[in-house]
């Protein structure tokens, strides 16, 4: 079953317990200088007096047709066929950065203790044995969730119909 | 059953091969290239030179009769002398076959002028496997103390790392006034010559080398720089010998259009030996990067299995890591504009605007925003969506170190906040 990653912005306070998780599931230590895959933050747009906020969490997205996968030259990323995320495995990796330049969400990262590029892999051995991702099952307030393709399907068409409505009722 | 033919087997020839037997699961595919070797990439030859990739992981679709099982794959290991605007090819032993479709993807090979060639054995270039184990037989069997780089561009300045750090004394030496002439401002040239002349390597810019001889290299004004070995890095030249006669259109390497297809109906080209559009200038060009050439093949395989893909085209871009060192390079830098500077201790961002058009980047110390302003650029190129930065793009951009104002310069609507 392919998965996709879904963030309810409505939901979502940047509060960073999921980049927190993340850190804790994947050993990253950010005073070693290990740079987090994930980040959650908060845009604050618009005039002063009138501001609009938009809360985020952002990781890899794992895109369909990954240009990372493409831009790597050793091949190292690959889509896991089980769940459709893009994994890694980084002993062939030189660290070219290649990927980085690829990515539209700045998410390949580079340890610099080992020479190589890292990313966010989905937890995808959690959720092979059924488990959440640690981003999605720490979240306090259901914003992140981890959906199968054809509910996030579902999710888009209701998506839609619920910004249509809100319009008319506008 | 249709038959087709791919002539040559790197990135874009692979790509090609894998995606055309995705579209049209029964049709013969022949592959031609001499090598005998799995897909390679060149750029990974440095590496392999350093000792940093095993000879294994050089290749990295698999080992050739993997993929040719994979694949269903013909392979043929001799040379196409010529293809003609029938579709025939004609190999070195002779052979001839008629095709439905052909692929050209014959890579591109090291420029090396005739005028610099020269019969020693200290002289290199590095573009194939064999340059790679041909340097460092070299430098394991020699006592190498000192060497030339001819070129300082993304090839030359790994060679010059590989060297330094086997412990010979380099000189870069380059016919352009700085170093990356293609990719660098000179302002930010300067600054990465700076750093590496504090590790040690040393520069010679505007000349002209005349001869590579068993001393070193000889330049127009008369003068000479003694090496016991030069590695000649001055750029490729497209592999189009066999094409000649074949009517399709050739400029600086084989012209194709947004289809991959030549001047020839069913003769497609991809990856280094094809000119494909380049965004910025509207005009062909060579942008010879290993995603292109996989994306490039991936959409002539589509098409010659009779799919239309659409391959719209590329920027000049680049990113290499060299002495610890991030330099990324996105557009051309040829183009006119304002320029702005955003410069800290840990990095800086130099870029060209025309108005409000993103023309071209130059970044030192901070791979991250790589991904983010290349994305910005094309994105601006090819219309259609919005060109201002998303929220999250802001905010990526914002965490890794580049001010507001500057993000605003760059990518802002009229609400954001700087």
């Amino acid at each position: 079953m392919k998965y996709v990653f879904v963030l309810d912005e409505s939901k979502c306070v940047a509060c960073s317990a999921c980049a927190v998780a993340c850190m804790d599931q994947n050993d990253i230590d950010p005073l070693a200088g290990d740079i987090p895959f994930r980040a959650a933050f908060v845009d604050e747009q618009g005039p002063v007096e009138d501001p609009k906020f938009t809360f985020l969490s952002i990781a890899c997205m794992h895109c369909e047709n990954a240009p990372c996968m493409i831009a790597c030259p050793t091949g190292c990323l690959k889509k896991d066929p089980e769940t459709g995320f893009t994994v890694f495995d980084n002993t062939n990796c030189i660290g070219c950065h290649s990927c980085a330049m690829a990515c539209p969400f700045a998410q390949p990262c580079f340890n610099d203790n080992s020479g190589k590029m890292t990313k966010c892999d989905g937890c995808v051995e959690r959720v092979k044995r059924g488990m959440q991702p640690a981003c999605v099952k720490v979240c306090p307030f259901g914003a992140l969730s981890l959906v199968s393709e054809s509910e996030y399907q579902e999710l888009m068409r209701t998506d839609a119909r619920k910004k249509i409505s809100y319009k008319i009722l506008d | 059953m249709r038959k087709f033919a791919i002539i040559g087997f790197g990135c874009a020839g692979y790509n090609g091969a894998k995606s055309l037997r995705e579209h049209a699961p029964n049709v013969v595919i022949d592959v031609f290239d001499p090598s005998r070797r799995s897909p390679f990439n060149p750029m990974l030859s440095t590496y392999h030179a350093a000792g940093k990739l095993p000879y294994d992981a050089v290749f990295p679709f698999g080992s050739l009769e993997e993929i040719c099982r994979a694949l269903d794959l013909n392979y043929f290991s001799e040379n196409v002398l010529e293809v003609t605007a029938d579709r025939t090819i004609r190999t070195e032993s002779d052979l001839y076959r008629n095709y439905d479709g052909i692929l050209l993807a014959t890579g591109a090979d090291a420029m090396v002028p005739g005028s610099l060639r020269c019969s020693g054995n200290r002289w290199f270039t590095m573009r194939t496997l064999d340059d790679a184990l041909a340097l460092r037989q070299h430098l394991d069997t020699n006592q190498v103390r000192s060497a030339a780089v001819v070129g300082g561009s993304m090839v030359g300045i790994k060679v010059a790392e590989l060297l330094h750090s086997e412990g010979v004394n380099v000189t870069i030496v380059d016919a352009a006034s700085h170093l990356f002439p293609l990719a660098a401002y000179e302002s930010t040239a300067r600054f990465i010559q700076r750093q590496l002349e504090n590790k040690g390597l040393g520069f010679r810019f505007d000349a002209k080398v005349t001869a590579i001889d068993e001393d070193g290299i000889a330049f127009a004004d008369g003068s000479a720089l003694q090496a016991d070995l030069v590695c000649l890095c001055i750029g490729t030249r497209a592999g189009t010998r066999s094409f000649r006669n074949s009517s399709v259109q050739i400029g600086h390497a084989v012209v194709v259009n947004s289809h991959m297809e030549t001047s020839v109906p069913g003769i497609y080209a991809a990856g280094d030996c094809c000119e494909g559009i380049n965004l910025q200038t509207g005009k062909t060009a060579v942008i010879g990067l290993w995603a292109n050439a996989a994306m490039q093949g991936a959409c002539a395989g589509a098409n010659m299995a009779g799919d239309h893909a659409d391959c719209p085209g590329n920027i000049l871009h680049n990113i290499t890591r060299f002495f610890d060192m991030d330099f990324i390079s996105l557009g051309d830098i040829t183009l006119p504009g304002c320029k702005h500077l955003f410069d800290c201790p840990e990095f800086f961002v130099s870029l060209v605007m025309d108005g409000n058009t993103l023309q071209s980047v130059n970044v030192v110390g901070n791979y991250r925003v790589s991904g983010i302003l290349k994305h910005h650029l094309v994105k601006q190129l090819t219309g259609g969506a919005s060109t201002t930065f998303t929220p999250a793009q802001r905010g990526l951009l914002e965490r890794n170190g580049l001010p507001r104002e500057f993000i605003q310069l760059i990518g802002g609507s009229p609400n954001d906040r700087a």
